[in-house]
């Protein structure tokens, strides 16, 4: 069996035919990285993520993490692959080799996490959240807190969580009620209760390094008075591990990521709990803020993941499901039952399954590939250029990642039909795993209005401007190429209707209308997503058209039935043509919706919001 | 102690083949290449005498320019130093003409040990490693599943029906190496490994450098040649068949009789 988790060649057409991130090697910082050392890369991570990962991803779903008496277990299978993944170095691949790292970049880091989200996300949780955690430690520890804990976070020695939510403050962090009392030694003295803590409590690692936000006695009311505490599972104390007084009372049972522990925590139950304050006194928000932009990508990433191994898997299937004959002999009984891939609205779904994978995959690249843009530029210029670009995509790559990867994921158990409805098929737990992406890490609602309230709005609007006027450099080139053109009109249409739209609200946001925004923030991000992804699907097609018409060129096939052997014969032609199919499926049918969608933001229509709540009617 | 484990690249097992348009070889662009599965086993047998006893790896591989990738992979698993064979004038030799050049190879190397997979995935034929060491003039130890170096011997296990053999031989020797996947769990190379190979020496030679020319080991010296390809029938989707026990025994039979004429 092929490998079902990733589209090999689409991840390397994305790495070295559009990004061409062989050119970071052109600065200081990446110099000594090459385009064998990621292929040697990506070959390691692909097999570990085959081997290793995705085999113990049914049975973990199975299984589940098993809670008893305060301590849980994960699905045992877990235990080998992630000895595997320490072992390999890979929690520490895009870090600088001053924390142990290896210093690879940072899209060549969410390659390697979309094969194994791909594998088993519930397992990839726990290094995913240990990771988050040890950056934290990097850039706001003091030394010592960094020997002490971010040094055995990078080596997966032990494991870390991100605690912020509590019963009563989920989306509003701000209500959190944890409470800090500093003691004498410059300790604090934590209690307070967590919940949906993902891997919380668990027995991969040794320890566990929670990052907790709290609030300090006496702290503002308000996101303005939280602090950001490290409070260890087992405290070192006296070379000794002891322990911290961190209780788990008990996991959720639910959806999906069976594997992954959703605890809760009681800290300080016994008044024995200490934590360090990380970072300075009140500033747990904006510290949390400047590590949510990696995060966030990851979550989008989640879904993309999904989206790419249950594509591949519903492809797999289509081709081996005999069902129904051909269309043009529907009548006849006796037609030979053809694969259901033939068939025109199994076509449509893979043609909807696979272009929003290979579009969402070159949106979440992009985006870590301009970090590493960030990460050796050479001026601040530049820097921001990039910062910008990144800031106002992560709440799209957040949430149309996911719940894109979710409708993938929906689809597939389409192309199934019943088998796909059928534990016997994994398709049902893809879409099961995939659906919290669109809800933890802020959710999905959330990340619409960051996007509309935030990212809009800061340097007076300049992030979505310099987004738009790279669009406009790129399409300069673009509108050069005769054979696409109607696709680049297209995609210039809606790009102009986004535009429309962003105006809009930028007059609206400064009236009373305000809330007109808040409606319609969502239905925004999704007109945002679409174009993004369609704009990565166009410059992708323009790539692929020239590469195959040299094929063509270099086969000698002029004619349509010559082409059409050159497609048979060779893998990369055929590969070439899938991708400007992508783009035409894509924007054709999706980009042509743009208008609509714009007309229906742009309406003033506010039904939801001026109905009375009664008129929701519950009897 | 020096050992050299000879590496093949060859397609995955897990490509789609096509046969080239010459009906006798298989089309290689585009596929998917991967070190020989029994030459990984051959690897990390030799990575393991390293850990135990501080042995010295070298991989030794011919082949084009790609061979790289899969000595690199070696390299990041662990072993010292690469060297590889690329002269177009190869292109078409035969199971002796490669091991002609291997044990050429060999020479100029120092070694106790020669390690290799028993076969290559890609054409099955099970000789090259053998007649390495008759070339070089060294005992033969095949199949083996494990081995262990003591008092200047190297003594392997290989499974025989229902049981094993163990065998000995003096240094320096050559062993081919078996078992399966499950039996080796050949290492993965780390990140810090594929660092560290980017910085190991890797030498690549032509015949010349061997002392060797192409009318000794080319296709023109070749004594074997493929002269046919085809891919296996398509199979046929399953049959189940309907009625009570009886009846569907009665055609099974028939079946097994009159379609598949097995009984
Ligand atoms: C499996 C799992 C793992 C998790 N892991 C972690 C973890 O590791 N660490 C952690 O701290 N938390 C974790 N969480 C918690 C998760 O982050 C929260 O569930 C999430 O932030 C939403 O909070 P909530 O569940 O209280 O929903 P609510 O905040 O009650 O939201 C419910 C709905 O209302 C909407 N909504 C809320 N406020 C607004 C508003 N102001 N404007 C518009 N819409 C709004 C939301 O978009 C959502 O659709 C996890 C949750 C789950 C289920």
């Amino acid at each position: 069996m092929a490998n079902l988790l990733v589209d090999e060649r689409d991840v390397k057409f994305v790495l070295y035919e559009q990004l061409d991130i062989e050119q970071l090697s052109n600065t200081a910082k990446y110099a000594e990285y090459s385009k064998e050392m990621y292929d040697l890369v990506l070959e390691q991570a692909w097999k570990l993520a085959e081997n290793e990962m995705a085999p113990a991803n049914r049975k973990g779903d199975e299984q589940g993490c098993v809670w008893e008496d305060g301590k849980v277990r994960v699905p045992e299978s877990y235990h080998r692959p992630y000895e595997m993944y320490k072992q390999g170095g890979w929690l520490s691949m895009a870090e600088a080799a001053e924390v142990g790292g290896q210093g690879f970049p940072v899209v060549m880091g969410l390659a390697t996490i979309e094969a194994f989200g791909a594998a088993n996300l519930s397992l990839f949780l726990y290094p995913g959240l240990t990771h988050g955690a040890a950056r934290l430690l990097e850039v706001y520890g003091t030394k010592e807190q960094q020997r002490t804990f971010m040094d055995k976070l990078y080596t997966g020695e032990w494991s870390g969580t991100m605690c912020l939510t509590e019963p009563q403050a989920g989306s509003d962090v701000g209500a959190l009620r944890t409470k800090a009392i500093l003691n004498d030694d410059g300790t604090y003295s934590i209690s307070g209760t967590k919940i949906f803590i993902s891997c919380g409590e668990h027995d991969l690692t040794e320890n566990i390094v929670h990052m907790v936000l709290a609030r300090i006695e006496g702290a503002p009311a308000g996101t303005k008075g939280i602090s950001l505490f490290i409070i260890p599972k087992l405290r070192p104390e006296n070379g000794e591990l002891v322990d911290n007084d961190v209780v788990c009372p008990g996991i959720e049972h639910k959806l999906g990521i069976h594997g992954s522990a959703t605890s809760t925590l009681n800290f300080g139950e016994n008044n024995n709990c200490i934590g360090y304050l990380l970072g300075e006194a009140n500033q747990g928000m904006r510290i949390m803020f400047q590590m949510m932009n990696e995060s966030r990508l990851f979550v989008g990433m989640q879904g993309q993941s999904h989206a790419s191994t249950a594509y591949l898997y519903a492809l797999q299937y289509s081709k081996e499901r005999t069902q129904g004959s051909d269309a043009s002999r529907i009548k006849d009984p006796t037609a030979p039952r053809v694969a259901i891939i033939n068939h025109p609205d199994v076509r449509r779904m893979l043609m909807f399954m696979k272009s929003v994978s290979e579009g969402l995959r070159a949106l979440l690249y992009y985006v870590g590939f301009c970090d590493d843009l960030v990460r050796s530029a050479e001026n601040d210029q530049e820097r921001e250029k990039y910062q910008d670009f990144i800031d106002i995509l992560i709440p799209v790559c957040k949430a149309y990642g996911s719940d894109m990867g979710f409708r993938v994921c929906e689809t597939a158990i389409q192309v199934l039909g019943g088998y796909g409805y059928c534990q016997e098929h994994p398709v049902e737990q893809f879409l099961r795993d995939c659906k919290i992406a669109s809800i933890y890490e802020g959710a999905n609602g959330i990340q619409a209005l960051d996007l509309v309230g935030r990212k809009l709005v800061i340097k007076r609007g300049q992030l979505f401007k310099r987004l738009i006027a790279e669009t406009e450099e790129f399409l300069r080139w673009a509108r050069r190429n005769f054979e696409l053109r109607e696709l680049v009109a297209i995609f210039e249409a809606a790009r102009q209707q986004l535009i429309e739209v962003t105006k809009y609200f930028g007059l609206k946001g400064m009236t009373e209308d305000y809330p007109e925004t808040l409606l319609y923030a969502t239905p925004y991000l999704e007109l945002f997503g679409d174009i993004a992804v369609g704009f990565m699907l166009l410059w992708q097609a323009l790539i692929a058209q020239r590469r195959l018409q040299e094929i063509y060129v270099d086969a000698g096939a002029k004619d349509a039935q010559a082409q059409r052997e050159v497609l048979v014969s060779n893998r990369s032609a055929a590969f070439y043509r899938g991708k400007v199919a992508s783009a035409e499926f894509f924007i054709t049918n999706i980009l042509s919706l743009a208008k609509g969608k714009a007309k229906a933001i742009m309406s003033g229509q506010r039904a939801a919001v001026e109905i009375p709540e009664e008129a929701f009617t519950l009897t | 102690m020096n050992i050299v484990v000879l590496v093949k690249q060859v397609p995955d097992t897990e490509t789609k083949i096509k046969i080239g348009a010459d009906g006798k070889s298989i089309e290689t662009s585009e596929i998917k290449w991967v070190m020989n599965p029994y030459d990984e086993y051959a690897v990390e047998a030799a990575l393991r005498l390293q850990d135990s006893v501080g042995a010295s790896v070298t991989i030794l591989s011919m082949g084009p320019e790609r061979t790289v990738e899969s000595i690199r992979t070696a390299l990041a698993m662990g072993a010292d130093t690469g060297v590889l064979v690329d002269d177009p004038a190869t292109e078409g030799s035969d199971g002796l003409g490669k091991a002609k050049v291997l044990a050429a190879a060999l020479k100029s190397l120092e070694f106790d040990l020669v390690f290799c997979g028993h076969r290559a995935v890609d054409s099955d034929e099970n000789q090259v490693g053998i007649m390495v060491a008759e070339l070089a003039g060294i005992p033969h130890l095949g199949l083996a599943v494990s081995a262990e170096v003591t008092d200047g011997k190297v003594k392997v296990q290989r499974p025989i029906e229902g049981a094993k053999v163990t065998m000995e031989a003096i240094l320096p020797a050559l062993v081919t190496f078996g078992g399966a996947h499950a039996v080796w769990n050949p290492r993965y190379a780390s990140l810090p490994g594929i660092m560290k190979a980017k910085k190991k020496p890797l030498e690549t030679k032509t015949l010349a450098d061997l002392g060797l020319s192409a009318d000794e080991v080319g296709a023109q010296a070749a004594k074997v040649s493929v002269t046919a390809m085809e891919m296996p029938q398509e199979r046929q989707p399953g049959r189940k068949l309907e009625g009570d026990t009886v009846e569907k025994a009665k055609e099974l039979t028939r079946l097994l009789h009159e379609e598949a004429k097995v009984i």
